[in-house]
């Protein structure tokens, strides 16, 4: 059972809602001069973050890379006093350190680094577990063969890059996902939650794919 | 062909007997039965196959063997090295020893070196015992504070196992834990090290197969299972444990079950119907036609005093029942009020009865809070210690015949419904069981351990039920007479593996429980026997009430001085008996 395409006609969109829309991917995204010609063609107003977002760029390359320790240091500049709020992510950095130095085989480095910086985390019991994971590569001559060899994967340091970006944006009391990601999830969740109340046996799904194309 | 080793002392060469070629000795030892293909050869060339003892099952090599091993393990090393240059049976093979010694010294590649002499073929084997072997060598390596080396240990001896890979992913924590291994005792005493090291090498002991390296303790474990077998055997068993003795096969003989009567009370006027000693056995109450209930103390050389006498119902007293703790007792009888007394003192601390309706059974709740009554309007009640009902429970019926029992844990009620029905009534799920019997019962009694119930039929039969999960008979006890009067039965004896019942015609018996065999029949009593006691702390003195108005007190016939199954336990013993 699909919408009837009707109505949407009923429903009216404000143009100012979809440019912030956009916006807030394009920011997010750290994509700043796009952000540039976007103002300059809509004549929207400039974010307030405009100067950050190259900082925060940076930032979440450096993550992306590997290189955490300069990574911290500029969070500490932008974000200051981020990294000691959010003991996780603090971890989470230090760890992608970590995995570098198991990556250039540099073992006795891996072994002092995971002793002065990261067993002070170890009164909660999750960082506890988390090391120990991290220590097992050092176990395996080849770390890539080892079982924790998804802790060496550009996922992870994804994974890690993406949250510092989130978290930096909340600190700075900006939306940590941008509108369409949510919009988009919205849509998703209860067009998938109508199918289920509609159609018991769940046969047809709504996939926002087709839904685009449409 | 074996290779005798030159590193031996030479007493180890050459013991066979005269006429005794090599070449035969060593054929045998490769004919006689051997747990591993490439067992390692003991160096004594007496032959593999030869045995001792009078069924020839016990091979002698063995039996030197773990007799040397116990050696060891009594701290006697000194004996130990002199047997096995006497008999010329080393306790291990000469690379078993090596290697034994390479541990405890922790030679560590030495170790797994000789690991690979011993005499194994299973490969898994082998890698469960070298992963041990190098483990113990990585944490001692982390207790120095050599943590590379302990790293190098890991990744390139370890881990190229390939197994336990959930140990490595511990092991590898260790390396900048220093606390969490630590609190596996491994401190930078040097006594340490060795404890540790012999743990490696009880842990190693464990995987081995036993031929190779003989298992501690082998020699004590035979030698308890044997003592279990005599005493499972032993019918008569009532003896405690610590008279278990190696000199002779355990076997009581009739001598342990009590069958002589010690001492005969006579204070009671009338019929005696009841008796029971307290939990603690410090005391016995019994309850007679003459309206009295009498208290008896059991003193240290087991002779019984009467301290206080109970008076006070108007009829007859059929029931006592004790409280957990023994400081007070209750009473019921025809006159149908339940009384409450302190031990203590003999005083009457409260008499229980309800307007229009009689008390005919009673039991103590567990705590002591409380009690129950069977009533005679077919109801149970509970009462609180102050004397209010505090809860009626209707919906079934008790009849006349007064028995209620309650388990030690309050939490099931046990009486008669029906005349040939058993009620278990459940006070907390509220659940009832049913206990069908082909008869009419007369009278029941609980074990200690709340698990099982003796019911006595109005067919002279008695019935052994287990009462947990789905009521079952288990036995079925029979001989005695009962044919009028309510004739009680009960458990008792060490483990209460027996089952005594009184007998109409004045004999007190006594089965095994687990056979249902017919034991003893004591006579004594010129009257029928109503009920028994069996005393709960000391396994041979039992007690019997009988209508010819005594109480008798069983124990020991004269115990003849046979090694060491007497029983002088702890009290209440007559060594001489007394009439």
């Amino acid at each position: 059972m699909d919408i009837d395409p009707r109505q949407y006609e009923n429903t009216a969109i404000n143009d100012d809602d979809i440019h912030n829309i956009v916006l807030s991917y394009l920011v997010h995204n750290c994509y700043k001069d796009t952000v540039e010609s976007f103002i300059t063609t809509t004549g929207v107003t400039k974010p307030v973050v405009f100067e950050d977002m190259e900082k925060r760029k940076r930032v979440f390359m450096l993550a992306l890379e590997g290189d955490a320790l300069k990574a911290i240091e500029l969070t500490e500049q932008l974000a200051p006093g981020l990294l000691d709020k959010s003991k996780d992510l603090h971890f989470d950095l230090l760890t992608l350190h970590f995995v570098e130095l198991v990556c250039s085989r540099k073992c006795t480095e891996a072994v002092e680094f995971a002793r002065t910086k990261l067993t002070p985390f170890g009164d909660v019991q999750k960082y506890v577990e988390k090391l120990e994971d991290f220590m097992a590569l050092l176990a395996y001559e080849e770390p890539e063969k080892s079982p924790m060899f998804h802790l060496l994967s550009s996922e992870y340091r994804q994974h890690v890059a993406e949250s510092l970006n989130r978290a930096i944006l909340a600190h700075a009391n900006l939306p940590s996902y941008p509108a369409v990601e949510r919009l988009m999830q919205q849509t998703v969740v209860v067009r998938q939650y109508l199918d289920q109340e509609q159609d018991k046996e769940g046969l047809s799904h709504f996939s926002l794919k087709d839904f685009l194309k449409s | 062909m074996g290779v005798v080793d030159d590193n031996e002392p030479p007493s180890k060469r050459l013991k066979g007997p005269p006429g005794v070629s090599k070449e035969d000795t060593l054929h045998n030892q490769i004919a006689s039965t051997s747990l591993e293909d490439s067992m390692a050869r003991p160096l004594s060339l007496q032959r593999d196959d030869e045995t001792i003892g009078l069924k020839g099952i016990i091979k002698k090599h063995e039996f030197v063997k773990i007799i040397n091993r116990a050696l060891y393990s009594l701290g006697y090393s000194k004996t130990a090295t002199i047997l096995e240059e006497e008999s010329g049976i080393p306790l291990h093979s000469s690379a078993v020893t090596l290697f034994m010694q390479q541990v405890l010294d922790g030679k560590w590649d030495e170790c797994l070196n000789t690991l690979h002499n011993i005499g194994l073929t299973d490969e898994a084997l082998i890698k469960s015992a070298s992963f041990l072997l190098l483990e113990q060598k990585f944490l001692e390596l982390l207790r120095k504070g050599k943590h590379m080396a302990a790293l190098l240990t890991l990744r390139t001896e370890i881990v190229p196992l390939s197994i336990n890979s959930a140990r490595v992913h511990e092991l590898s924590a260790y390396i900048i834990y220093p606390s969490q291994f630590l609190a596996l005792g491994l401190s930078d005493q040097d006594t340490d090290i060795a404890l540790s090291r012999a743990k490696c090498l009880e842990r190693l002991q464990k995987l081995l197969p036993a031929a190779i390296m003989i298992p501690e303790s082998r020699l004590e474990h035979l030698v308890e299972q044997a003592l279990d077998v005599q005493r499972d055997a032993c019918v008569f068993h009532n003896t405690l444990n610590s008279e278990l003795s190696l000199y002779t096969d355990h076997q009581c003989g009739r001598d342990q079950i009590p069958s002589k009567t010690l001492q005969t009370l006579q204070e009671h006027k009338d019929e005696v119907w009841f008796l029971q000693f307290s939990h603690n056995g410090k005391y016995l109450a019994s309850s007679s036609k003459d309206q009295t209930a009498l208290l008896w103390e059991v003193q240290e050389d087991g002779q019984l005093i009467l301290k206080h006498t109970l008076s006070g119902h108007q009829g007859a007293v059929s029931i006592i029942s004790w409280r957990h703790d023994d400081s007070q007792l209750l009473t019921c009888g025809t006159d149908e009020t339940v009384r409450r007394w302190d031990v203590g003192s003999g005083k009457c601390l409260h008499v229980y009865e309800k307007p229009g309706a009689g008390l005919i059974s009673c039991g103590w709740l567990a705590d002591g809070d409380g009690i129950a009554s069977g009533m005679s309007d077919k109801s149970i009640c509970l009462w609180n210690l102050e004397g209010n009902i505090v809860e009626c429970w209707k919906g079934h019926r008790t009849e006349n015949i007064s028995d209620m029992a309650v388990t030690s844990d309050g939490k099931i009620i046990i009486s008669i419904c029906r005349g040939s029905t058993l009620l278990l009534f459940n006070r907390e799920s509220r659940c009832e069981r049913i206990i069908e019997e082909e008869d009419r019962i007369t009278s029941f009694s609980l074990s200690k351990d709340n698990k099982f119930l003796l019911v006595n039929i109005v067919n002279q039969e008695i019935h052994l039920w287990r009462i947990t999960g789905d009521p079952k008979i288990v036995s079925k006890f029979k001989g005695h007479k009962r044919t009028r009067f309510l004739v009680r039965s009960c458990f008792g004896g060490f483990e209460q593996a027996f089952i005594a019942s009184g007998s109409e015609d004045s004999q007190v018996y006594i089965w095994h429980r687990g056979t249902g065999e017919l034991l003893a029949k004591l006579p004594g009593h010129s009257g029928t026997v109503n009920c028994v006691s069996w005393h709960p702390m000391n396994p041979h003195i039992l007690a019997s009430a009988s209508d010819d108005c005594t109480i008798r007190i069983w124990g020991l016939d004269k115990p003849k001085c046979k090694g060491t199954t007497q029983s002088n336990g702890k009290v209440h013993h007559q060594p001489n008996g007394r009439t």
